[in-house]
C-alpha cells in the first residue's frame, strides 16, 4: 500500500518497494489460507480509524481518544441505512464517513478550545456519551441487544449488483478501502493545508504568526479523522454483520493507539505496519487474551521512551541507511 | 469445538471434554474418535467470528458448540450457514437465535438450551400464582441479556396481573445500589425482578440487608440466587428468592445423578454447574445424532438431529421446526439458606409471525 | 429518603475524593495525568484480599500490609516510568500511563484469574447515625477521608516536603537551580498518591465485595471528573468535588434512573470543561 504514496519527494527505490509490497498484498490470497486473510481483514478494520488518529495526532499533535466513538457511529449509520433502505455498499460507506464527520464538527467547537489533558478527557467523554445514546435510544439502535443480520456489502450502482460474501472478496474490498484511505491521507498531508497542520504540531504560536487561523485546521483534522473512523466502522459492520454498544469498549481504543504509536505516528507507512504487526501479535496470543493486553501495555509504555518513532523508524533506516526526516512523533520536544 | 468465555467457558469445556473422553473410551462414534478444539470468543462477535473462521479453515471442524454469549452466537449463524458446519448451541438464551433458525431462515443452527422467554414466563407464573407477588420493581443488568430478559418478561405482565413500580438497569461494574433500594423500599414493591450475574446479586443482596429490606422484598428472576456464595452474602435476603434454571446438580434423574458422580470423580470433587452439564449433554446428543445418521457428514447429521428423540437427563430432547429443543426448566426457591426445587415446567416458544 | 440519598452520596463521594486526591497531587507535581490511577485502587483491594484470604490475616492487619505492598509496587513503577515523565509532553505521559494501566490490570487477571474474588472482611453491622441505619464501614470511610484530607492540607501547606512539592509544581527549571531534587519529589508524591488510592481500595472492598482486575477502570474515569471539578491540583476542591459527584450520582440514580448513574461523571466533566475549565476551586487555570 505505500506504493500509493508516489510523489515527487519519494526516491526510486521507495517507489519500487511500495509497488512490490502492493503487488504482494494483491497477490496474497493466492497463497494464504482464509484464516490468514481474515486476520488481515481485522488489521484493515483497525487501520482505517488508525489512519484518522494518525492524521490528528501525528500531523496536528492532538491526542483524541474519540476515534472508536466515531467508528461506532459510522458502523451504526452504515448498518441502519442498509437494513432500512437496502442501499448499495458505496452509499452506506459514504454515509458512514459523512455522519461521524457531521457529528464531530459541533463536538469539536467546544472541545478544540481545550488543550492538552482537558482535550483528551473531553474526547473520552464523547465516546461515553455516544455509547450512552446507543444504549438508550432503543427505538433506533435496539439498545444493548444491538443490530444483527446486517446485510453483506452489495457492490452495485443502485439496485442490483454483486454481494461480497467470501473471505477473499472481503479482503479485496478492505484492500481497496485502505488504499483509498491511504491515498486520501497522503493527499491531505501533502496539500498546503496539511503542511500547515504539521506546522501547528511543531509550533502552534509560530504557525499562527505566519498567517491563517490554526483553529480552522485543527477543526478540519478532527472532522476528517472522524470520517476515517466512520469508514472503518462501515467496513467492520458489513463484515461481522452485527453491532452493539460493546463496540465502544476501551480495549478497541487501546488497540488503535497501539497500532498508531507502535507502528510509527506521523508517518504514512507506520500505522500500516503497526496494524499488521499488532493484529498478528494478538492472533499469536489468542490463547491468552490477558497476556495480549499485557503486551499491548508494554508496547505503549516503552514506545514513549524506547521507540517514540515506532517500529517503522528502524525499518526505514535499515532499508535506506538514513532516518526519514518526516518520521517525527509529537513526543519529541 | 467450543467458544469459551471465562469462567463459564472453562466449565463448559470441562463438561464437553468429559463427554468426549467417555465416548472415546467406549470406542468412539461409528469408529471415529471425538476430537475437541477450542477457540476463545471473549464474548464478543468480532473475536468469536475470527476464532470460528480459523477453526473452520485451519482445524477443519465439522461441528461447533457455542457460544456462551448470545451476541456471538448470532454472529456465527450466517458463518456456519456459508461453511456448512453444524452449530449446536448449548448456552445462549436470546430467543432471536432460534427465531431465525429452522423455518426462520438459518438451516445449520440448532439450540439445546431453553430461551430467556421460557425462563421469564416460568418465573413470573410461579411468582404471581404461588407467591402472590404482583407489585414488582425491575432491577436488571444493562446489557443484551438483562434488557432482553426484561423485554421478554413484559410479554407476561398482563397475563399474570403484574404491575411495575420502577425500572432500572445497572452496569456489571456498578457497586452502589443503595439509592435504588431506598426508592424501591418506599415504593411498596413486593419483589425485585432481576436478571444479572452472581457478582451483582451478591452486592444487591448485601445492600438490601444494609437498607433493611431482608424478608420484606423477594428477589426473583435469574442471577445465581441459588449459588451458595450468593446466599452466604446475605442469607436472610435470599430466603424466598425464585430462580429458574435449565439444570442443577440435585436434579433427580438417574442420568443426571450419574453425570454428577462422573464429573466429580473426573475433576477432583468439583460440583458441576449448569454450563458443564449442557455441554456434556450436547456432545452426547451430537454423538447420538451421528449414530442415527450413520455418517459423520455434517449434512446427514443435521438431518438426523432435526428428527431425533434423545433420552436426556431432563427428559426427551426433540427439536421444533425452528431447531429449538423443547426443554423443561426447573424452578427453585431458596428456603432456609438452601435452594429447593418447586417444580419442573415446560413452555412452548411462541414465534413471532414473519 | 432524601437524607438516605445524601448520606450514601457523601460516603461514595468520599471514596472518589480519596482516589482522586492522589491523582490531583501527581498532576500538580508532575504535570501528567495518571491514567493508571484506578489500578492502584484495584491493587489495594487485591492485596488486602490476598492477605485475608491467603495469609489468613485480619482485615485490620491487612490494611498496613496493603499500603506496604502497593508502596513497593509504585516505587518500582515510579522509578521505571513516572520519574521519566518529568520531561516528556503530556500526550506521551498519557500513553505511558495508559500502558501501565493495561499492564497492571491484565497482570492481576493473569495471576488471580478472570473470575471475581470475593472480599470477606470489614465491619458491616449497621449503626445508628442521626436516626438512620448505616453500615459501620461506611461511617469509617467518611471519617478516614476527613483525617486524610486534614493531614494532606497540613503536609502541603506546612511541611518542608510540601514546600518542595509546591515549588516543583510551579517551576521545574527553578528547582534544578535551587537544588531541589525534582525526581525525588516526583517519586515520593507518586507513592503518596497511589497509596491513597490503595487505601481507598481496602476501605471500599468490604462494600464492593467483588474484586477483579478491571475494577479500577471506572474509578479512573470518575476521578477525571472529580479533579477537573476540583480545579486540578486543589486538595480541598477535590474533597468537595468528590462529594458533589457522589451526591449527584445518588440523586440521579434514584430519581432519573440507575442506567444514567455513570453518565453523571461524564456530564459534569463535559459541562465543567465547557464553562469553567479551571474548575470550581482554582484561582488560576491549569491545563
Amino acid at each position: 500500500m505505500p506504493g500509493i504514496a508516489i510523489g515527487g519527494r519519494y526516491a526510486a527505490p521507495q517507489v519500487a518497494g511500495g509497488v512490490l509490497i502492493a503487488a504482494c498484498l494483491v497477490l496474497f490470497p493466492l497463497v494464504a489460507s482464509s484464516y490468514q486473510l481474515s486476520t488481515l481483514i481485522v488489521s484493515m478494520v483497525f487501520l482505517l480509524p488508525a489512519i484518522g488518529l494518525n492524521l490528528i495526532l501525528g500531523y496536528t499533535g492532538m491526542l483524541s481518544l474519540a476515534q472508536m466513538g466515531f467508528f461506532g457511529v459510522g458502523g451504526y449509520t452504515s448498518a441502519l441505512i442498509a437494513m432500512h433502505f437496502g442501499t448499495p455498499f458505496w452509499l452506506n460507506f459514504v454515509a458512514a464517513c459523512l455522519v461521524p464527520a457531521l457529528l464531530a464538527a459541533p463536538l469539536a467547537i467546544p472541545a478544540l478550545r481545550l488543550r492538552h489533558t482537558s482535550f483528551v478527557m473531553c474526547t473520552i467523554a464523547f465516546v461515553f456519551i455516544i455509547e450512552s445514546v446507543s444504549k438508550n435510544w432503543v427505538g433506533l439502535t435496539r439498545g444493548d441487544m444491538g443490530l444483527s443480520s446486517v446485510p453483506r456489502p452489495r457492490i452495485g450502482l443502485w439496485s442490483d449488483g454483486f454481494i461480497v460474501h467470501t473471505t477473499v472478496q472481503y479482503y479485496y474490498l478492505g484492500l481497496l478501502l485502505c488504499a483509498l484511505a491511504v491515498a486520501a491521507l497522503v493527499a491531505i498531508v501533502r496539500s498546503p493545508a496539511g503542511r500547515y497542520m504539521i506546522a501547528i504540531r511543531e509550533d502552534e504560536i509560530l504557525a499562527a504568526s505566519v498567517g491563517g487561523r490554526t483553529w480552522h485546521y485543527r477543526l478540519a483534522a478532527f472532522v476528517l479523522s472522524a470520517a476515517f473512523a466512520g469508514a472503518g466502522g462501515s467496513y467492520y459492520v458489513h463484515y461481522v454483520t452485527v453491532i452493539s454498544p460493546t463496540v465502544f469498549d476501551p480495549s478497541y481504543t487501546n488497540t488503535v493507539l497501539v497500532v498508531v504509536l507502535g507502528g510509527g505516528v506521523g508517518t504514512i507507512a507506520g500505522p500500516i505496519l503497526g496494524s499488521v504487526v499488532f493484529v498478528a501479535l494478538s492472533e499469536a496470543l489468542r490463547i491468552a487474551p490477558e497476556l495480549r493486553m499485557v503486551v499491548y501495555g508494554l508496547v505503549l509504555t516503552t514506545s514513549v521512551f524506547a521507540f517514540p518513532k515506532g517500529l517503522i523508524a528502524p525499518l526505514t533506516s535499515a532499508l535506506r541507511g538514513a532516518v526519514q526526516p518526516k518520521a517525527r512523533g509529537p513526543h519529541d520536544r | 469445538m467450543t467458544g469459551a468465555n471465562a469462567p463459564y467457558g472453562s466449565l463448559s469445556w470441562r463438561g464437553a471434554s468429559l463427554a468426549a473422553k467417555e465416548i472415546n473410551a467406549a470406542g468412539g462414534v461409528l469408529g471415529h474418535k471425538i476430537e475437541l478444539v477450542r477457540g476463545d470468543s471473549q464474548c464478543t462477535p468480532v473475536e468469536g467470528v475470527l476464532g470460528l473462521q480459523r477453526m473452520i479453515s485451519s482445524d477443519h471442524i465439522q461441528f461447533v458448540l457455542g457460544d456462551i454469549c448470545s451476541s456471538a452466537t448470532l454472529a456465527y449463524e450466517p458463518i456456519v450457514e456459508n461453511a456448512k458446519v453444524l452449530l449446536i448451541n448449548a448456552a445462549s438464551s436470546d430467543p432471536t437465535i432460534t427465531y431465525k433458525a429452522g423455518v426462520g431462515g438459518y438451516k445449520w443452527t440448532f439450540r439445546n438450551y431453553p430461551t430467556d422467554e421460557q425462563r421469564a414466563g416460568i418465573v413470573l407464573k410461579y411468582a404471581s400464582e404461588q407467591r402472590h407477588l404482583h407489585k414488582i420493581a425491575i432491577l436488571s443488568v444493562d446489557n443484551d441479556y438483562g434488557r432482553g430478559a426484561i423485554a421478554l418478561s413484559k410479554k407476561f405482565f398482563q397475563r399474570y396481573g403484574i404491575t411495575v413500580v420502577s425500572e432500572d438497569y445497572f452496569q456489571a461494574s456498578t457497586t452502589e445500589f443503595l439509592p435504588e433500594l431506598n426508592k424501591i423500599k418506599s415504593s411498596g414493591a413486593q419483589a425485585i425482578l432481576m436478571y444479572g450475574y452472581a457478582a451483582s446479586s451478591r452486592l444487591v443482596a448485601r445492600q438490601m440487608l444494609e437498607s433493611g429490606l431482608a424478608g420484606k422484598i423477594a428477589l426473583i428472576g435469574n442471577g445465581d440466587f441459588t449459588n451458595p456464595q450468593t446466599i452466604k452474602a446475605a442469607p436472610s435476603v435470599l430466603n424466598g428468592a425464585i430462580e429458574a434454571a435449565a439444570w442443577s446438580p440435585d436434579y433427580d434423574s438417574a442420568r443426571s445423578k450419574s453425570f454428577v458422580h462422573d464429573y466429580e470423580a473426573a475433576y477432583g470433587g468439583e460440583v458441576p454447574q449448569v454450563h458443564a452439564f449442557t455441554h456434556w449433554e450436547t456432545i452426547n446428543l451430537l454423538a447420538a445424532a451421528i449414530r442415527k445418521a450413520g455418517s459423520v457428514d455434517p449434512a446427514a447429521v443435521k438431518q438426523a438431529l432435526a428428527g431425533i428423540s434423545f433420552d436426556g437427563a431432563t427428559g426427551v430432547v426433540k427439536f421444533d421446526n425452528h431447531d429449538q429443543a423443547d426443554l423443561p426448566m426447573i424452578l427453585y426457591q431458596v428456603e432456609n439458606g438452601k435452594p429447593v426445587i418447586k417444580g419442573v415446567f415446560r413452555t412452548a416458544v411462541v414465534y413471532p409471525k414473519p | 429518603m432524601l437524607q438516605n440519598l445524601f448520606t450514601d452520596g457523601l460516603v461514595i463521594g468520599s471514596v472518589y475524593a480519596l482516589v482522586s486526591v492522589g491523582m490531583t497531587v501527581i498532576l500538580g507535581v508532575l504535570g501528567q495525568i495518571n491514567f493508571a490511577h484506578g489500578e492502584y485502587y484495584m491493587a489495594g483491594a487485591f492485596a488486602a484480599w490476598w492477605a485475608i484470604d491467603r495469609l489468613g490475616l485480619s482485615y485490620m492487619a491487612s490494611i498496613p500490609l496493603t499500603i506496604l505492598i502497593v508502596g513497593i509496587l509504585s516505587l518500582a513503577i515510579g522509578y521505571a516510568v513516572m520519574q521519566r515523565l518529568v520531561d516528556v509532553s503530556f500526550d506521551a505521559g498519557i500513553i505511558a500511563t495508559l500502558g501501565v494501566s493495561l499492564l497492571l490490570q491484565n497482570t492481576a487477571t493473569l495471576i488471580f484469574g478472570g473470575t471475581y474474588q470475593i472480599f470477606d472482611g470489614g465491619w458491616l453491622e449497621p449503626m445508628r447515625v442521626f436516626g438512620e441505619d448505616i453500615a459501620q464501614q461506611r461511617v469509617l470511610i467518611f471519617l478516614v477521608t476527613l483525617v486524610v484530607f486534614g493531614a494532606l492540607e497540613w503536609l502541603v501547606r506546612k511541611s518542608t516536603f510540601g514546600k518542595q512539592m509546591r515549588a516543583v509544581s510551579q517551576n521545574v527549571e527553578c528547582c534544578h537551580v535551587l537544588g531541589v531534587d525534582v525526581r525525588r519529589v516526583v517519586l515520593i508524591t507518586f507513592i503518596l498518591g497511589t497509596t491513597l488510592a490503595a487505601l481507598s481500595g481496602v476501605m471500599t472492598a468490604p462494600i464492593t465485595i467483588n474484586i477483579y482486575g478491571a475494577m479500577g477502570e471506572a474509578i479512573t474515569l470518575k476521578s477525571f471528573a472529580v479533579i477537573v471539578m476540583g480545579g486540578m491540583g486543589s486538595i480541598g476542591g477535590t474533597l468537595v468535588a468528590g462529594w458533589v459527584l457522589g451526591i449527584m450520582e445518588s440523586l440521579v440514580a434514584a430519581y432519573v434512573g440507575l442506567q444514567f448513574r455513570d453518565a453523571v461523571a461524564f456530564a459534569l466533566l463535559v459541562m465543567v470543561l465547557m464553562w469553567r475549565p479551571s474548575g470550581f476551586f482554582s484561582t488560576k487555570a491549569r491545563y
